[in-house]
């Protein structure tokens, strides 16, 4: 995974012990290196010690709210930080996000859904390997010169969808809350108005899928936001 | 001297704290009082009435002195008009009449003129019978009058009475019920009234519809009432200078709440009649709660019977249900763990396939707790079915296989208001269900539009199917309700989750068979338009 060949490390921060054996398994095999945490003040610590490369939290601790273990978190580091929640706590999900979580997995889970997560989690912190050309099935992105085209032929896209597929671009595998796109495309006093951002998304989908009602690589995440597959089969 | 009929005292001044505050503004009927239907307005004037005998026996009198026509003739003229003042006066003024004509045609124009004296016996026994006559005419006339009167009071109470049975048997509700009495106790007794029935700690509470808004101290004095089961208050023994009259609603046991009555100021007295119909309102209104009571505490006893019924099925349903991929589970595992997954290539399948049920199980049944508990908070905001159609299919995965799905979008389709995630849970729910229920392979379409008349957007999830049977689309949306699916499987909860989802965000659903070719699922939200986006 890593450049330098070291094992990146995961800090599982979970209450659950199979659970925890069952990420271990899972991740161990995929060539990480996993501590364990059983609650969030322990996970708190464990993350201080022990600086890992990515942090996988459950919102429903024993003793304090996960979303609370999140922003003890967010107040020193901004390593990226994978929740997983259950069905029932979107209210807080949501919230996790907008307080910097940086993606989420509902439970159930499959592993190779988690690994995926955490391979787009990671790849963020390579920022200065971006490449300056960009593949999304049959659309390439050229970043400097800021043209898209989608099977050799150029694709028109105005300046805010423009900044509205760089900003998922750049972020690509991983969920953004509506909030946060609008936040970034429109500018903070227009993070409400959730209609925008559903209207230049169908135009986008338009423009950049080939069937726009099942859109293959930007996706949907009801009550949540909006994430860009990139390695949709 | 028969006693005057309608007298007892003047009205007492209404004294601020002794009775209610009216709730609506009672100004005019005090300022000016109506002619009353009900109640005694005033004391019965005598000097009026004297006053009428007095000017019509002199106007007579005058006349007559100026007419050519002979004593005779004038008797007969005072007769009528003793009569005439019978029918107004009452029988005290009516014997004055008598008693006064007879004397004034005696001294004025029974010969000789301007003397009492009488020459001969003729005119003696004409002034005798003229006297009986005018007496027992005028007695006879007022007395009729005075039994008409009451007949038509009487008329009125039996009536009024006969309202307030009729408006208290059709009511289906005791709310229904006391809106319905103390509208007819305000229009009969023309005043004001409060019905206060204990709460659950046991203090008097004045019901909704009450009219009055009692202050502490009518409180206490009803309080008194209900405790005592005696009634106080105006027109009574007890604290006859209140402002209102406080009426007990005996039952078997102890009262069952206190009927407040504030007849209008100008009302000056209740005879015992009038005293019988307050009671006889009492009476019916005390019926009326104590049938209530009955009727909710059966309605209790079955909800809590219908509610075991449930949870029994819930559970037998339940341990049913998550038994079967709990089965299959254990036994892929076990063979797995025996053999390897070399020998076993479908197994994994299986195992995914079977997570997958149970986990929406779970879905469904935190869903429905949730529902129940009320714990549904929506959280609105603009959404577009592209994508909710689309996350739907995802979570399906291979639920939805080899079934064609088409979406039909109007092109004016607006953006709904709605929570997402309970939206797609809805989604899911019904393509799930139309899967459940349709043969392999049948298309399902998906219709979206706006339907502008209504002022809703409407989705709806058409199969092919074998449709809904008539007897089954009453209950379709009942938890626990299942019609006959070809995997036969489920716990009857999708539908019913549907409509307490929709109904959470302010929609519905409606199902309908579409003339024999498969079944219609449609649900609607109300159209809200929203701003205007910027082009950029």
């Amino acid at each position: 995974m890593t450049a330098a060949g070291t094992k990146p490390e995961v800090l599982v921060i979970d209450d659950e012990v199979q659970l925890r054996r069952l990420l271990r398994f899972t991740l161990e095999d995929a060539g990480y290196v996993v501590r364990e945490a059983p609650t969030g003040r322990a996970g708190l610590v464990a993350a201080a010690h022990r600086q890992p490369e990515v942090i996988v939290l459950d919102l429903g601790l024993p003793d304090m709210p996960g979303v609370d273990v999140l922003r003890r978190l967010r107040e020193w580091t901004d390593l990226p930080v994978l929740i997983l929640s259950v069905l029932g706590q979107e209210e807080n999900k949501v919230a996790a996000l907008d307080a910097g979580a940086d993606d989420y997995l509902m439970k159930p889970f499959g592993g190779a859904e988690l690994l995926a997560r955490l391979r787009a989690l990671l790849r963020r912190i390579k920022a200065t390997e971006q490449a300056n050309l960009l593949t999304v099935g049959p659309v390439e992105v050229d970043l400097v010169r800021r043209t898209v085209m989608k099977s050799g032929r150029p694709v028109k896209l105005t300046p805010k969808e423009y900044a509205l597929f760089h900003l998922l671009l750049t972020h690509r595998g991983r969920v953004l809350t509506h909030r946060q796109i609008l936040g970034e495309v429109w500018g903070p006093q227009l993070e409400g108005q959730t209609h925008y951002l559903r209207v230049f998304m169908m135009r986008l989908r338009r423009k950049i899928e080939d069937d726009a009602d099942a859109p293959k690589f930007l996706q949907t995440e009801s009550g949540i936001g909006y994430r860009l597959v990139t390695d949709a089969s | 001297m028969p006693a005057p009929a309608l007298i007892l005292s003047l009205p007492h001044p209404p004294r601020p704290g002794r009775g209610g505050t009216a709730a609506e503004s009672d100004a005019s009927p005090r300022e000016s009082p109506r002619p009353s239907t009900f109640w005694v307005t005033h004391s019965p004037s005598w000097g009026r009435e004297l006053a009428e005998v007095g000017g019509l026996i002199g106007a007579v009198t005058v006349a007559g002195w100026f007419s050519p026509f002979d004593f005779h003739a004038l008797g007969h003229v005072y007769l009528l008009a003793v009569i005439l003042l019978s029918l107004r006066v009452s029988r005290g003024p009516a014997l004055v009449a008598a008693v006064g004509s007879a004397l004034v045609w005696d001294y004025v124009f029974i010969p000789p003129r301007l003397s009492l004296s009488l020459l001969d016996l003729d005119e003696c026994l004409l002034l005798g019978t003229y006297f009986v006559v005018a007496m027992t005419a005028g007695q006879l006339t007022s007395l009729i009058r005075a039994q008409q009167r009451s007949e038509q009071r009487r008329e009125r109470r039996a009536t009024a009475l006969f309202h307030l049975t009729r408006a208290l048997a059709g009511a289906r509700t005791l709310d229904d019920g006391v809106a319905a009495a103390l509208a007819q106790v305000d229009g009969l007794f023309e005043g004001q009234s409060a019905l206060l029935l204990p709460d659950e700690h046991g203090h008097l509470v004045p019901h909704r519809a009450s009219t009055l808004a009692p202050d502490a101290a009518a409180l206490a004095m009803a309080e008194w009432c209900w405790r005592c089961r005696r009634e106080a208050g105006r027109f009574t023994a007890t604290s006859p200078d209140a402002d209102c009259l406080y009426l007990p609603l005996r039952g078997d046991g102890p009262a069952l709440g206190v009927l407040m009555i504030r007849p209008p100021a100008h009302a000056v007295r209740s005879s015992p009649r009038q005293h019988d119909l307050f009671e006889a309102f009492a009476a019916q209104i005390a019926l009326l709660v104590q049938r209530e009571q009955l009727r909710s505490a059966g309605e209790r006893a079955q909800i809590l019977a219908e509610s075991d019924r449930l949870h029994r099925t819930l559970l037998d349903s339940v341990s049913h249900e998550l038994r079967t991929p709990l089965a299959v589970l254990q036994a892929a595992a076990e063979n797995l763990a025996r053999d390897g997954a070399a020998r076993h290539p479908a197994l994994p399948a299986e195992i995914l396939t079977a997570t997958r049920r149970l986990n929406r199980m779970v879905g469904n049944l935190l869903s429905q707790s949730r529902l129940e508990a009320g714990g549904i908070r929506p959280l609105l905001d603009w959404c577009d079915v592209r994508d909710l159609v689309a996350s739907a299919r995802r979570e399906l995965g291979d639920a939805l296989a080899g079934r064609p799905l088409r979406l039909d979008l109007a092109d004016d389709m607006p953006l709904l208001l709605a929570d997402a995630a309970l939206l797609e849970h809805v989604f899911t729910n019904l393509l799930l269900n139309a899967a459940l229920y349709c043969p392999a392979g049948s298309p399902l379409t998906i219709i979206a539009g706006l339907d502008e008349a209504r002022g809703r957007v409407y989705v709806t999830f058409a199969d092919e199917g074998p449709g809904i049977p008539a007897g089954l689309r009453a209950q379709l949306f009942q938890k626990f309700r299942r019609g006959e699916s070809r995997g036969g499987n489920g716990l009857g909860l999708g539908l019913s989750i549907v409509r307490g989802l929709m109904q959470a965000q302010g929609g519905d659903v409606l199902a309908e068979d579409h003339a024999g070719r498969g079944a219609r699922l449609t649900i609607h939200l109300p159209h809200r338009p929203h701003t205007s986006v910027p082009q950029e």
